[in-house]
C-alpha cells in the first residue's frame, strides 16, 4: 500500500521514521510493503511513486525548511500528483475552522483514500459530515491519534470494550494544563508555571488553546461522538479554563488533601471541560504531562487508561496502530 | 450510618440475651418477623453484664416497623442497651474563586438550604487573598441524599456563573 503524509512537522516526521522502520513488520504481516510516495508541508510537497526514503526528506526538511522543492497553490495539485492510498494526515490543528486539515481530508475521502488523522479541528467541528462523507465512499476515517497521543482510548473501546455500554469517561487530555496545575502544587504561580511550561517546550507562543481548556474540548467532542455516538460539536461544550485558578485555591484544595486538575468529562448528557478538585491518589490526579482516562463501562466497572498525551513518536505510534488497522481490512492479516 | 432508600433505615442496635442455648437466635429472629434485612452480627461474648451476653446486630428495616420490633425484642426479654440509625452522607467540596466575600457565600448557602437539606456545611477561606479583591473559598458540604448534591452543584454552577466567579467543584 502507499502513503502520503500530509503536514511535515513533528508529527510527520515521526510518521515517516516509524513507517521506515517497521517495513520488517509489514512485509512479515501483510507480504508487502507500505510505501510512502509522497510528503506535503505548508509550502511545498514531494512525490516518488517508488518510495520515498524517511531520512532523506526529514534531512531537507531540517536543512531547508521545506519538505520538497515543488510548491503548490491547490491541495489537489500535490494530493493528485500521485497514486496513493492512505492519508495521513497531521498538519496543525485549527479548532475555528478546522483549517488545510479539514480540506485535506474531504479531499482525500471524495478520491477514493482512507484517512488516518492526528488532526483534531477538523473532528471537532466535522465529525459527522466527515464520518458520513468515509461512508458514502467505503472508506475509513481513523483518529486514534486526535485523543490522547500515545494514550489507547478509541480503538479500547471500539475493540477491547467492544458491546459494552460506556456510562462516561473522565480524564486529563491536555498535558500543558496538567503540567502548569502540577507546578502549582509546589507552590508556583500561574504565570510562572505558564512560563516554564513554554520554555521547556510543552505549551505554545499562545497558549490559549490549552489553558482555555479548547484542546481538551476538542478532544471530548471527538469522544463524545465517535464513543457515545452523538453528534456534537466544538460550541457544544461547557468549558472552563484553568486561567483563574490561582494559588489560594490550590493551597485550600491541599490542605484537604485534594489537587486542582483540569478534567474533561464526556457520557450521553454531559460534555465539560472544567477544574476539578480530585482526592490525592484518584488515577485523575496524575502529576506532569501524562494524559489519564477513566471509563466506567456496564460490566468492566472502571478502567483507566494512561499516557503520553503528546509528541512525536508517542501519537505516531497512535497513527500506526490506525495504518495496521486499514491494513488489515485492505489486505488481510 | 443509616441508608434511607425510601421509608428503609439502616438500624444498628446492641442487645442483651440471656447466656442460653437458642438465645442469639431469638435475637435476631425479630428481625425476620418483621420483614427486616440482618446485615452484620456480632456475638460477643467478652461483653457480658448480669449474665447476659452482648449482641450487636446491623439491620435493614423498615422505619415504620421499629416499635414493633422493640415489642418483640421486650416480649422475649432482651434487653435493648442502645438502638441508632444511622445514615450515610455524601460529601462534595467545591472552591469559588473571585468576589466572593463571607457576605456572598452566606447568600448562596441560604440560597442552597431553600432548595434541599444539608447534613453539614464547612466555608474555608484563603487567609492570604481575604485583603485582595479576588477572594478564594472552599465549601464543604454533607447531604443524606446524592440527589441533594445535584441540587447544589446546579444552584452554584447557576450562581457562579451569573456572578463571574469560577467554580471548581469535586469529582
Amino acid at each position: 500500500m502507499k502513503a502520503f503524509i500530509c503536514g511535515f512537522g513533528t508529527i510527520g516526521q515521526s510518521v515517516a521514521r516509524v513507517i521506515k522502520e517497521k517495513q520488517d513488520f509489514f512485509k512479515k504481516r501483510y507480504n508487502e510493503s507500505l510505501t510512502l510516495v509522497g510528503a506535503l508541508d505548508s509550502r511545498s510537497y514531494i512525490i516518488d511513486p517508488n518510495g520515498l526514503d524517511a531520512d532523506t526528506i526529514i534531512k531537507a526538511k531540517k536543512e531547508t525548511g521545506k519538505v520538497g522543492n515543488t510548491e503548490y497553490k491547490s491541495i489537489k495539485d500535490a494530493l493528485g500528483s500521485v497514486d496513493f492510498d492512505i492519508l495521513i494526515e497531521v498538519t496543525s490543528t485549527d479548532i475555528k475552522t478546522g483549517g488545510v486539515g479539514l480540506d485535506n481530508i474531504r479531499y482525500a475521502l471524495q478520491n477514493g483514500k482512507d484517512v488516518v488523522t492526528a488532526n483534531k479541528g477538523p473532528l471537532a467541528l466535522h465529525y459527522k459530515e466527515l464520518t458520513d462523507l468515509a461512508d458514502k465512499n467505503d472508506r475509513y476515517l481513523l483518529f486514534e491519534g486526535t485523543v490522547g497521543g500515545a494514550m489507547p482510548i478509541i480503538n479500547l473501546n471500539k475493540y477491547d470494550l467492544a458491546g459494552q455500554k460506556i456510562k462516561s469517561i473522565r480524564g486529563i487530555f491536555n498535558g500543558t494544563c496538567n503540567y502548569i496545575l502540577t507546578k502549582m502544587d509546589s507552590g508556583q504561580p500561574f504565570e510562572q508555571a505558564l512560563k516554564e511550561a513554554q520554555q521547556q517546550g510543552y505549551a505554545e507562543t499562545d497558549p490559549t488553546n490549552d489553558v482555555e481548556g479548547y484542546d481538551s474540548a476538542c478532544k471530548v467532542v471527538i469522544l463524545a461522538n465517535s464513543i457515545f455516538g452523538r453528534n456534537a460539536t466544538f460550541n457544544d461544550v461547557e468549558i472552563t479554563g484553568i486561567t483563574s485558578i490561582n494559588s489560594d485555591a490550590v493551597v485550600l484544595a491541599q490542605n484537604n488533601g485534594m489537587v486542582i486538575r483540569l478534567i474533561g468529562e464526556v457520557s450521553a448528557t454531559k460534555l465539560e471541560v472544567a477544574p476539578r478538585l480530585i482526592p490525592r491518589g484518584h488515577p485523575l490526579s496524575l502529576p506532569g504531562t501524562l494524559n489519564t482516562a477513566e471509563i466506567i463501562t456496564e460490566y468492566a466497572g472502571p478502567i483507566t487508561v494512561s499516557g503520553v498525551g503528546a509528541g512525536g513518536p508517542e501519537t505516531a505510534s497512535a497513527i500506526l496502530s490506525d495504518i495496521i488497522d486499514i491494513m488489515d481490512e485492505r489486505i488481510g492479516d | 450510618m443509616a441508608i434511607r432508600i425510601g421509608a428503609i433505615m439502616i438500624v444498628n442496635a446492641e442487645l442483651f440475651v440471656n447466656d442460653l442455648p437458642g438465645q442469639l437466635i431469638g435475637s435476631i429472629e425479630p428481625i425476620s418477623m418483621v420483614e427486616g434485612n440482618i446485615l452484620g452480627i456480632v456475638h460477643n461474648r467478652d461483653k457480658i453484664i448480669d449474665h447476659r451476653i452482648c449482641v450487636n446486630v446491623t439491620f435493614e428495616v423498615d422505619d415504620k416497623q421499629l416499635d414493633r420490633l422493640k415489642d418483640l425484642w421486650k416480649a422475649k426479654d432482651i434487653i435493648i442497651s442502645s438502638l441508632g440509625s444511622v445514615h450515610e452522607t455524601f460529601t462534595m467540596h467545591y472552591i469559588l474563586i473571585g468576589d466572593v466575600n463571607a457576605q456572598y457565600i452566606e447568600g448562596l448557602l441560604k440560597m442552597v438550604n431553600e432548595a434541599t437539606t444539608l447534613d453539614e456545611v464547612n466555608v474555608s477561606y484563603s487567609s492570604k487573598s481575604i485583603r485582595t479583591a479576588s477572594h478564594t473559598s472552599l465549601i464543604t458540604v454533607k447531604a443524606r441524599y446524592e440527589d441533594n448534591l445535584d441540587k447544589i452543584d446546579a444552584i452554584l454552577r447557576r450562581e457562579c456563573k451569573n456572578a463571574n466567579v469560577t467554580y471548581v467543584r469535586g469529582v
